[in-house]
């Protein structure tokens, strides 16, 4: 009955889209495609129709449709979408869902139809970056996105505050956690600025830690994602690591503090390479970019990415894989790298990127961007992740005090996020 | 046969008759309204709840009673309840007594009283997206409010980030946002007083504060009631400033039910689950609204 | 409670009042101010009463970057729609709750006053698939009926009959034995002097309207259709990040115009409410 419902429904919105949307000609074969995405920006909206303009030249019937959802409310509006019978055609997917969308079955395999897709090079497309997005070695969805963790710093406060520079650091082969640390804790014993942030953490947000206890090599879960990890020894040593660059040190700043990076309120952020466009234009300090500390693993990356996928078992999901190879093939690659990281292996040399990211100097692009991108693990993914996301949120609370006993706290988190990664 | 009999005897359209007609007629595009709009998707909210429905997995299969099974073993619910019962009570009781203040304040005859009207109510037409933010910057450990506490040499909790006060804060953040609207209808209580009881009063003898609690309180009550069960109503359903402010933590401290509810269904996906637990607020929502109702027959002063 | 105080006691209810204004006027002021802050300014800390530098292109951009007087027009005119299809629908069916004697009534009453009780996240599946089937999917018809008819008319239904109750029932009395049927009864004599709770009416109505977020968020879907709730969070960098002062400038632009017909309108919505069965 559901899947009758849902076929009426969606032969009905086939119909339906294209007249209230666009007016198309009433042409028998006239295709509607609809693709959600969470970017309202004029420049990719641009840069999407132009994409779409150059597939309606060999495929005249295909209209392609981009409808903006503001962020915060993009999985509750897709999800009603799908609960109401009417999925878009295509879709952004957030790595947080990932696992969900891509074991649901909801998505197209798309690795055969790019393999056939001539002049396509799916080789190219490296296989750190498709990992997320893979299952049974079928691509459900393209990481359209693989954006590398770095570290900008704000060196007018760092030499004001007479620490050592990351910069000087590397150079010198010290550039590790406990460097990066002191360094943080310098300015921020200064008491004009704070040390380090992790962006969009804010002690709610906890997989962005990712990106520092991966120098651990901490995991919050097995491999299989049946097992809580956040007890074994590699992750509690770096969240009492962290915890006591918090409160004993005052090297981060704590929790329920509002401090910008980008307004010179801080020493050093960890974000993603594409917030350079946060940099203060009118009254700019000296900053740098630079590549994750080594942590007691040594050297590492994390990326952060996002995916576009096709919804299997519509009407139009054969236009709208071949419309998915075709916007992401080398040639128009190139042109999303403008705004998304690629994930090409042939667009990762600083020439193209070069183009594209202004801000970066060659030695930043090279350093930061491409071992990034060649090299980084992806932040943690689960099926089911929402859920467990807020579960152990609500667990880690517990430890964002200054007395707190991380080991029990953790023990804590995983006796309730257990049970959701066994299932 | 029996309607000639009967017409012969006294016409069909009676004036009750023809009343019950018009009675209908007038209230036909509500109540079809009602039954297209509010019962047939909650009967359909009712329908899903009896099903295990994951909206990814496209799977919707009927399990009886498994999900309100699940509500009872829920080990998160009394947490999400007690919160959601300390949270509405805090709210209505702050929301209506700073109201009923502000409504007495504003009642005075005061050059510029309308400017102070209009700032009072402008929250509520201000975007709750903004609202919310400056809040919660307001609120950070290291923010307005803090600093201005320590110019007094106090030093402020971390307001969002300590269970208790983390409940004061979203209750208050929603008071100030819409205590506005109370206001106003409080106002026009107030201005509907006859003002010769408050002279009889005065020659009585009776001071300001007897007047307003032996004039006006009684005069009132059928605002207060009918306040209270917006306020209320209305309590239950906040969830995006939770959502900004808090997230539900720290710990599950500030998790009412309805931002329990849209986890549940919007963003763990849990459809089935998530109706099942709209049932529940519905149930309860029903529940209180007809308590006060009945109540009002004791405590209001009429209602005629 | 109106006598004329003296100096002193104005004196102090002056400052009362003004430090109890802080918390309402500090948002909306650190709104406008800084919505012709450059962006970087914004989060600045301790946040700044005056912007540092001033940046008014802020508000050309609201309506370079979005068809930003398009969505004010969808705004305005779905909340005038339902407006005054409330008006109507709710007088209506208050009135004949209050003065029409139908069996059942009271019944039919509380089964309308459900209406008032459901959170719009409970039925917005369903009412998905409901308006899908329609074929009203990114319309705005959904903003305009589930209003009018559906639950939040309920509130306005609630409002006309505790007024309808409490207006003497010597002119329609008159009326009737005059021969007058219900419906003029309604239109000439009762309906004009419901004015007041009319008011009242319209002003909630056209509040709640114009502050929906929820449903045009799942409801439309094509940024010409996007009424001004939603189309504030669409104004983001080329990373996604928002463009605080630009959102803000368009919420600016938003409330203002409603608080101006406030302050216009203040006088009469006030005055008419006292004059409802809402009042003592």
């Amino acid at each position: 009955m559901k899947l009758t419902y849902l076929k009426a429904s969606a032969a009905l919105a086939g119909i339906l889209v294209p007249l209230a949307a666009s007016g198309v000609t009433w042409a028998q074969d006239a295709v509607n495609l609809r693709m959600t995405i969470w970017s309202a920006n004029e420049a990719h909206l641009a840069m999407f129709n132009e994409i779409a303009a150059g597939f309606k030249e060999t495929h005249p019937n295909v209209t392609v449709t981009f409808e903006p959802i503001p962020f915060e409310n993009y999985t509750t509006t897709l999800t009603t979408q799908i609960a109401g019978g009417n999925p878009p055609d295509l879709a952004w997917i957030l790595e947080t869902t990932a696992a969900d969308f891509v074991n649901s079955g909801a998505l197209a395999p798309l690795t055969d139809a790019f393999a056939a897709t001539e002049g396509y090079d799916l080789e190219d497309v490296t296989e750190q970056a498709t990992a997320l997005w893979t299952r049974d070695g079928q691509l459900y969805a393209y990481p359209f996105s693989t954006s590398p963790f770095a570290i900008f710093v704000n060196n007018d406060l760092v030499t004001a505050a007479g620490a050592t520079a990351p910069a000087e650091l590397i150079a010198n082969g010290e550039w590790t956690w406990e460097n990066a640390f002191a360094t943080a804790k310098a300015v921020a014993d200064g008491g004009q600025a704070d040390g380090l942030i992790v962006r969009d953490f804010n002690y709610q947000t906890w997989q962005n830690l990712a990106s520092i206890w991966n120098g651990w090599g901490a995991s919050p879960w097995s491999e299989d994602g049946k097992t809580c990890a956040f007890t074994d020894a590699p992750m509690v040593e770096a969240l009492t690591r962290i915890h006591e660059a918090i409160f004993a040190e005052g090297a981060m700043p704590g929790p329920g503090e509002n401090v910008d990076f980008f307004a010179g309120n801080a020493a050093m952020t960890i974000t993603q390479i594409s917030r350079a466009s946060l940099l203060p234009k009118d009254d700019p300090f000296d900053w740098d970019l630079v590549p994750l500390p080594e942590g007691p693993i040594g050297a590492y990356a994390v990326v952060g990415q996002a995916g576009v996928g096709a919804f299997a078992n519509r009407p139009n999901t054969q236009v709208a894989v071949e419309f998915l190879a075709y916007m992401t093939n080398p040639e128009n690659s190139q042109k999303l790298a403008q705004f998304f990281p690629p994930a090409r292996a042939s667009l990762l040399n600083a020439d193209t990127l070069a183009a594209t990211n202004p801000l970066l100097s060659a030695e930043q692009l090279e350093t930061v961007v491409i071992a990034g991108i060649s090299t980084g693990t992806v932040l943690p993914g689960h099926t089911n992740f929402a859920q467990i996301q807020q579960t152990v949120r609500s667990g880690l609370d517990a430890m964002w005090v200054p007395d707190a006993d991380v080991p029990a706290v953790l023990q804590s988190v995983c006796d309730s996020v257990g049970p959701l990664l066994a299932r | 046969m029996s309607l000639a009999t009967e017409k012969e005897t006294r016409p069909f359209w009676t004036i009750a008759r023809r009343d019950a007609a018009a009675g209908y007629l007038f209230i036909a595009p509500q109540l079809i309204g009602i039954v297209i709009f509010v019962l047939i998707p909650l009967g359909l909210v009712f329908w899903y709840s009896l099903h295990e429905w994951n909206v990814l997995a496209n799977s919707f299969n009927y399990v009886g009673a498994a999900n309100y099974q699940m509500l009872l073993a829920d080990p998160s619910l009394p947490q999400v309840l007690t919160a959601s019962a300390i949270f509405s009570a805090g709210l209505v009781v702050l929301n209506l007594s700073l109201a009923l203040l502000l409504a007495v304040l504003l009642d005075q005859k005061l050059k510029g009283i309308v400017v102070f009207r209009t700032l009072f109510f402008s929250p509520v037409v201000v975007s709750l997206v903004a609202w919310t933010i400056v809040w919660s910057f307001l609120l950070q450990n290291n923010g307005g409010i803090n600093g201005m506490l320590s110019a007094f040499g106090i030093e402020g909790p971390n307001w969002l980030r300590t269970p208790t006060t983390a409940m004061i804060s979203v209750v208050v953040v929603q008071v100030f946002k819409n205590v506005g609207l109370n206001m106003i209808l409080f106002l026009a209580a107030l201005q509907g007083v006859p003002k010769e009881l408050y002279e009889a009063a005065r020659v009585d003898g009776a001071g300001a504060f007897k007047q307003f609690r032996r004039i006006t309180l009684p005069l009132i009550s059928p605002t207060i009631l009918l306040t209270s069960i917006i306020t209320i109503v209305g309590s239950l359903q906040v969830f995006a400033q939770i959502a900004v402010l808090t997230q539900g933590g720290p710990g599950m401290s500030t998790t009412v039910l309805v931002y329990y509810l849209y986890q549940q269904a919007f963003q763990f996906h849990f459809f089935g689950y998530g109706s099942t637990l709209s049932i529940l607020l519905f149930v309860i929502v029903a529940v209180l609204t007809f308590a006060q109702w009945q109540l009002r027959k004791r405590v209001v002063f009429y209602e005629n | 409670m109106k006598t004329d105080l003296s100096p002193r006691i104005k004196v102090a209810l002056y400052g009362l009042m003004c430090v109890l204004l802080i918390p309402f006027v500090f948002p909306t002021w650190w709104m406008i101010t800084s919505s012709v802050k450059p962006i970087s300014d914004i989060f600045a800390f301790p946040p700044d009463l005056w912007p540092r530098r001033f940046d008014f292109s802020t508000y050309a951009q609201v309506f370079e970057l979005q068809p930003f007087a398009r969505q004010y027009w969808n705004s305005a005119y779905i909340a005038a729609i339902v407006t005054a299809g409330t008006m109507i629908v709710s007088s209506m069916a208050g009135y004949a709750f209050a003065r029409i004697k139908f069996p059942f009534s009271n019944a039919i009453f509380m089964v309308v006053l459900l209406g008032l009780l459901i959170p719009s996240e409970v039925t917005i599946v369903p009412l998905f698939q409901m308006f899908l089937g329609w074929g009203m999917i990114n319309t705005h018809w959904p903003l305009i009926l589930v209003p009018i008819f559906g639950a939040p008319s309920v509130f306005a239904t609630f409002v006309m009959r505790q007024f309808f109750i409490a207006l003497p029932t010597e002119l329609e009395e008159a009326a009737r034995v005059d021969g007058l049927g219900r419906f003029k009864i309604f239109w000439i004599i009762a309906l004009p002097l419901a004015k007041p709770a009319l008011g009242a009416v319209a002003i909630f109505t056209f509040l709640h309207s114009w502050n929906l977020y929820l449903e045009p968020i799942v409801f439309l879907s094509s940024t010409q259709m996007f009424t001004l709730p939603q189309a504030l969070t669409q104004f983001t960098d080329a990373y996604g990040g928002a463009m605080w002062n630009i959102q803000l400038a368009a919420a600016t632009m938003t409330a203002i115009p409603v608080l101006l017909v406030f302050i216009v309108a203040q006088k009469q919505f006030v005055e008419g409410l006292a004059h409802t069965g809402l009042k003592g």
